[in-house]
């Protein structure tokens, strides 16, 4: 594996291009930096991350919860005051969306554990480093 | 905690220089604390454990007939630092999400004080229905469980919308605030040695900043602050329901929902500017949170001053022009009544105070904006007094009316918490990384 490192974002992204366009594979491409660089991502043809659909299945689940729940409770034991409803829907909405807030919060960051591959404990224990320079692994077919 | 002479070879490259410059700054503001630095530690922590432990463990022995409360103003103290706590803590959010999605530049000076300033103010407000409740280990009762009856909690009510709210926030607002921590413990992991690293390593969960972990961090981060924006809103709006669902003149009103947001935003940003200005002062951070941004900071205050303005105003208009006798009675004894100093205490504090702030000089002084934020604190503080206290105090029948004189265990419990929240604060600027390190080198080119 080859490992090149550069110092400022500039020659990081113009390195990448010029890997690239020298026929190396994308994937091939390992990358660390010491802050995110949008542009890499677009040269890598990375695809949009799947944290989304984390956050999105957390957030559809807490509002059925948010729904669900106080209905089921409410019709659980029917006490009907002033002639209003059983089932309140505005009411709930507001314990909908805190559900979904809430639910979509927490899978999401499940959802970066899982796709970012954290904890990773053998870096925890190691002396490997976030370093602040810009460095490219290539790796050979 | 112990730092590495050199944590990293220099370059001579100009942004390398840059980035290093910034870590350093950052990183030196962590440095071992001195003996002045420990004894204000030292004097917020006994203010905490005599003044808010003490007097919480005089009200579990004695019951909460301790506090002044009495018909018809059964609720006082605790709501009032209640919602001043939660108000305070919105700030940090609005700040951290809102100019994130707005891709404010000014927000990287404070997002992290902010956000650590959310946290702590979330868990202040969290003790006073605690010790509202006067036996606070039965907390579990305000959770969505059934009683022995199997009857569940009403979900139509705004206090347990508030448990989901608060709940929400704090749990939200934690998530926040360590997912943006993660590459910046990876950090200071490269300048400590000993068993910090070992901490600060087992925190950063194994970041090294490679393509795949930004990618998934980037999403998640922008994910979280779009949730947290909203969610900002509605935690005050469910806030201002508390009373504006109740049917007492002075609560009942539409308006009670934007005119809380518009003040949980201003008393925050009052609160990071109290925090702030000495943090960067004490910490040498003058490199990293340039004045401009204080600027932007102040601007946003006056902005949300004259809404809050517009606000008490408009209240007035309103009660007068709805026709209702016992709402224009409350506006009336509010401004003329027995509280009357406090309610011009509160209009002087949050609409007059900040006007100078229309000075760019003004704007640009550190000090005249350090004193204008504890003036907005104090007023923001008098505005709950003043809504719950004078609502409770005049309500329909005359025969009712009455005044509250809060006792010693109220101003305790008040200046306890304050103990608490300077202590957790200046601990959090000894031990994390106060200024969000990896966006401030986003900046540099």
């Amino acid at each position: 594996m080859e490992r090149i490192v550069l110092q400022s974002e500039h020659d990081f992204l113009h390195k990448l291009e010029e890997l690239v366009k020298s026929g190396v594979k994308p994937d091939n491409i390992e990358t660390r930096t010491p802050h995110p660089v949008h542009h890499a991502e677009d040269i890598l043809r990375m695809k949009p991350s799947n944290v989304r659909l984390f956050v999105l299945l957390g957030g559809l689940a807490g509002i059925a919860t948010g729904y669900l729940f106080p209905s089921l409770t409410a019709l659980d034991w029917p006490l009907h005051v002033g002639n209003k409803p059983l089932v309140g829907i505005p009411p709930y909405t507001v314990i909908a969306f805190e559900l979904m807030v809430l639910f979509g919060g927490l899978s999401g960051f499940l959802g970066l554990m899982i796709e970012a591959r954290m904890p990773a404990v053998r870096t925890i224990i190691s002396n490997d480093e976030f370093s602040d320079s810009f460095e490219i692994y290539v790796k050979k077919d | 905690m112990e730092h590495k002479a050199v944590a990293t070879s220099a370059s001579s490259h100009p942004a390398a220089i840059a980035r290093l410059q910034i870590e350093r700054d950052v990183i030196m503001a962590m440095q071992k604390p001195g003996l002045m630095y420990w004894g204000l530690v030292g004097l917020f922590a006994t203010i905490f454990a005599v003044l808010l432990l003490g007097t919480w463990a005089a009200l579990i022995w004695k019951g909460i007939g301790l506090f002044g409360l009495q018909n018809p103003v059964g609720w006082a103290f605790d709501i009032i630092n209640f919602v001043f706590w939660v108000g305070i803590a919105h700030s940090g959010t609005l700040i951290s999400a809102v100019l994130f999605l707005f891709r404010s530049k000014y927000r990287s000076s404070f997002n992290r004080a902010a956000e650590a300033m959310t946290v702590i103010a979330v868990m202040c407000a969290g003790m006073y229905p605690l010790i509202h409740l006067g036996r606070g280990w039965f907390f579990f009762w305000l959770l969505p469980y059934p009683n022995q009856r199997l009857l569940w909690t009403n979900f139509k009510s705004p206090l347990e919308w508030d448990v989901f709210a608060v709940s929400t926030y704090l749990t939200i607002s934690v998530v926040f605030f360590y997912v943006g921590l993660i590459p910046d413990f990876a950090i200071v992991k490269r300048y400590t040695r000993g068993f910090s690293r070992h901490i600060y390593s087992a925190l950063s969960l194994g970041w090294v900043g490679t393509k795949r972990q930004w990618r998934n961090y980037n999403m998640l981060y922008s994910l979280l602050a779009g949730i947290a924006a909203p969610l900002v809103l509605s935690v005050h709006s469910v806030v201002s329901w508390d009373f504006a669902m109740g049917l007492v003149p002075g609560w009942h009103t539409t308006i009670f929902a934007p005119y809380f947001v518009a003040g949980a935003i201003f008393s925050g940003c009052g609160m990071v500017l109290t925090l702030c200005i000495p943090m960067r002062k004490i910490q040498k951070l003058e490199r990293v949170m340039p004045i401009d941004h204080f600027e932007k900071l102040a601007k946003t205050m006056l902005f949300t001053s004259m809404i809050v303005g517009y606000a008490y105003t408009i209240e007035f208009l309103l009660a007068y022009y709805s026709g209702n006798v016992y709402e224009f009675g409350i506006f009336k004894d509010r401004a003329t009544g027995y509280y009357k100093y406090q309610y011009w205490g509160m209009v002087f504090c949050n609409m007059i105070v900040p006007l100078p702030l229309f000075i760019k000089k003004l704007r640009r002084n550190m000090k005249w904006l350090f004193i204008t934020s504890i003036f907005v604190n104090i007023g923001m503080w008098l505005e709950r007094f003043v809504i719950i206290v004078t609502s409770l105090a005049h309500e329909y029948d005359p025969y009712a009316w009455g005044v509250y004189h809060p006792r010693w265990p109220e101003w305790c419990l008040t200046i306890g918490t304050f103990g608490f929240f300077f202590m957790m604060f200046l601990l959090f600027c000894k031990f994390l990384p106060v200024v969000a390190i990896t966006e401030k080198k986003e900046e540099v080119h």
